[in-house]
């Protein structure tokens, strides 16, 4: 049962099983006021038939006092006394509880107590009526209430299973648009109109709100590339007045180590600049052409390229690498991917430290000597790991993340024996 | 020779006709689209260099008159936008080569050196330069008769000089010729010392005269 459901189900349930027993005590008293009413009718009519059937028959005083001690001995249920005349008491009706010698079991009775006159003579006469316990008809009732709560709950189920299922399918159905709804797709979400109109406000209001998302993302995008478009000639101007300042022949050195801090600024500067905008191209979907490559000949190519960079750290390198693992990838994302992890690698690493890369059909794991690890929350965002001690562009794990969700492997890391690890499912 | 600056930054043009200017180089400048369609009717250069955004027009439609016209100057692309698809559409259509800004003034050279040798002496990949003698379809180096053991990464590091003869080259922009996007992403540069290093030692040591010089703290000339 679904959760909203069982929700509608509960309070329901338990209003139903209230209302069944309240009624409990309600019908005992109910049952019970007619059964004494009609009892006690019965009783005053028995009284009245005996008192006028015996005069009918004008009996002998003697004759009636034989009668009426046969009577006590065989008639059940009613029971003469005779009684002095001055001391005549009012009718009374009770009800009690006895052991019933007959039955052998507790019994409980209506009672008439009454006075008759038979020849001038007054008589005690007391009928009683055996009538159900008091505890079995409660527990009689008890036993049809629960019938009837269960029959209610089985039918609140079947019903709420049945309808609420129907009523709901189309916020079912917005839930599964809402899931399957991706910011950078760039597709709005599209419901289907419903009867409802509580659901078609709330899709209105979704599709309103996640086209405006959209938007803000899509301009987003849009300004990220243009500023990095924008930057370009800036930078080409600033870069090719510092190359024509070297060319000063009255340069100092002071001057000289001027021109190449400001030269290496620069560089970082270009380098956010070309990554932001490789960020924002694979956001635009600029690199979509993809075909089957050897991820094993282009890793190996990757690492010869690179053994200089590691010989100049003097770094230990362990390669693992099965051959003819392929991947169905843009070429020049899958380079700039194994480029950045390679380099991150290297970068991060001390001096005489190692990295490892093993690589096989399950996925690429590298890994590299380092100290403290890294928080994974903050690691793929942008910018949130440039160092004072390495300066980067703190846009590689970014980048590298970005093309791993393009291709949906996932990409994890992990920080384990002093040893960085990350590890690209494929 | 004849370089035609087709730029409508007043200031990069400038930077990069100082640059090249000198030496064999004669400079024009075309701040936009008329300028430029007027200097390529009227005269043949030897090396264009075209930016593709331009006032007045698309700079692709130059190349494809130049191509129309059946030109036979070298085009090198000069591009803020660095798009594959501009990058492959302007070499589809005649250009020679592809250079994104930012660039290093250096490297534009190199490939305006690559491409007048080879417009220039089209028959001939022997680049002769005082005692060196450079086979480009070898790759293989003389000094006078000795030949020059260099790895790839020093013979391109060879060429690039002879490219920029007389000019200071940054530490940067020699790693960014040699490793392209990877010398981008390390922050030392290092490595490039130990291949001039063995450079020098080499040249050395087949008697050729000390050309390539140390500039303190910024980088490396080529002094003729």
């Amino acid at each position: 049962m679904n959760k909203l459901l069982y929700k509608t189900l509960k309070p329901i349930s338990i209003y139903a099983l209230l209302v069944l027993l309240l009624s409990i005590p309600a019908y005992y008293f109910i049952v019970d006021q007619i059964w004494v009413n009609e009892l006690d009718k019965h009783h005053y009519a028995l009284r009245g038939k005996i008192e006028s059937r015996f005069t009918k028959l004008q009996l002998a005083d003697s004759t009636i006092e034989q009668t009426i001690d046969i009577w006590n001995k065989i008639e059940p249920g009613s029971v003469f006394t005779p009684h002095p005349t001055k001391n005549i008491t009012k009718d009374s009706s009770y009800s009690v509880i006895r052991f019933d010698d007959y039955l052998q079991d507790r019994e409980q009775f209506r009672c008439l107590s009454t006075s008759i006159l038979i020849n001038n003579k007054h008589y005690r006469l007391l009928l009683e009526t055996n009538m159900e316990e008091m505890d079995e008809t409660v527990m009689a009732i008890s036993v049809v209430a629960l019938f009837f709560f269960l029959l209610l709950l089985a039918g609140f189920i079947f019903l709420l299973k049945r309808f609420s299922g129907k009523i709901w399918q189309p916020f079912y159905a917005s839930l599964d648009a809402l899931k399957a709804f991706r910011l950078n797709s760039d597709q709005p979400i599209r419901f289907e109109p419903t009867a409802i109109l509580e659901f078609n406000e709330l899709n209105q209001s979704l599709q309103r709100l996640t086209e405006r998302n959209i938007n803000t993302y899509k301009q987003q995008k849009e300004f990220t590339e243009n500023a990095s478009h924008e930057l370009q000639t800036p930078l080409a101007i600033v870069q090719s007045k510092l190359d024509l300042l070297l060319q000063d022949q009255s340069l100092s050195k002071g001057q000289s180590a001027i021109v190449a801090a400001a030269n290496s600024a620069l560089a970082r500067i270009s380098r956010i600049n070309k990554n932001l905008l490789l960020l924002a191209k694979i956001e635009n979907h600029q690199f979509e052409d993809a075909e089957q490559l050897d991820l094993s000949l282009l890793l190996q190519e990757t690492a010869d390229i690179l053994a200089e960079h590691l010989d100049s750290k003097q770094l230990s390198f362990e390669m693992n690498i099965h051959p003819g693992v392929s991947v169905h990838a843009n070429g020049v994302l899958l380079e700039v991917m194994l480029n950045n992890l390679f380099v991150n690698a290297i970068r991060h690493s001390p001096r005489h430290g190692n990295i490892s890369i093993s690589l096989d059909a399950g996925g690429l794991r590298i890994s590299n000597t380092g100290t403290t690890g890294l928080e994974p929350e903050k690691l793929f965002r942008r910018f949130s790991n440039t160092s004072p001690l390495s300066p980067g562009t703190g846009l590689g794990l970014s980048i590298i993340k970005e093309i791993c969700d393009r291709y949906s492997w996932p990409l994890s890391y992990s920080f384990e024996k002093d040893q960085h690890t990350f590890f690209i499912r494929l | 020779m004849k370089i035609l600056i087709i730029e409508d930054e007043p200031a990069l043009a400038e930077s990069i006709s100082l640059y090249l200017s000198g030496e064999s180089y004669r400079c024009e400048v075309a701040g936009n689209f008329d300028q430029a369609m007027e200097k390529i009717s009227g005269y043949t250069y030897d090396c264009i260099l075209l930016d593709l955004m331009l006032p007045g027009g698309d700079g692709i439609q130059i190349l494809e008159i130049l191509k129309a016209q059946n030109k036979q100057d070298g085009v090198i692309i000069i591009s803020a936008k660095n798009a594959l698809d501009d990058k492959i559409k302007g070499l589809q259509l005649g250009a020679d080569d592809y250079l994104a800004k930012p660039f290093h003034l250096p490297e534009l050279a190199a490939r305006v050196f690559s491409i007048i040798r080879r417009k220039q002496f089209s028959n001939s990949n022997i680049i002769e330069h005082h005692e060196l003698t450079l086979d480009l379809l070898g790759r293989t180096v003389q000094v006078n008769e000795t030949l020059l053991a260099l790895t790839r990464k020093e013979y391109t590091l060879l060429l690039y000089f002879i490219g920029n003869q007389n000019r200071v080259i940054s530490k940067n922009a020699l790693a960014e010729h040699l490793s392209g996007d990877i010398a981008d992403m390390l922050d030392s540069h290092d490595f490039i010392y130990s291949h001039i290093k063995n450079l020098k030692k080499k040249l050395h040591e087949a008697g050729c005269s000390n050309y390539l010089k140390t500039v303190y703290a910024t980088g490396y000339k080529w002094e003729i």
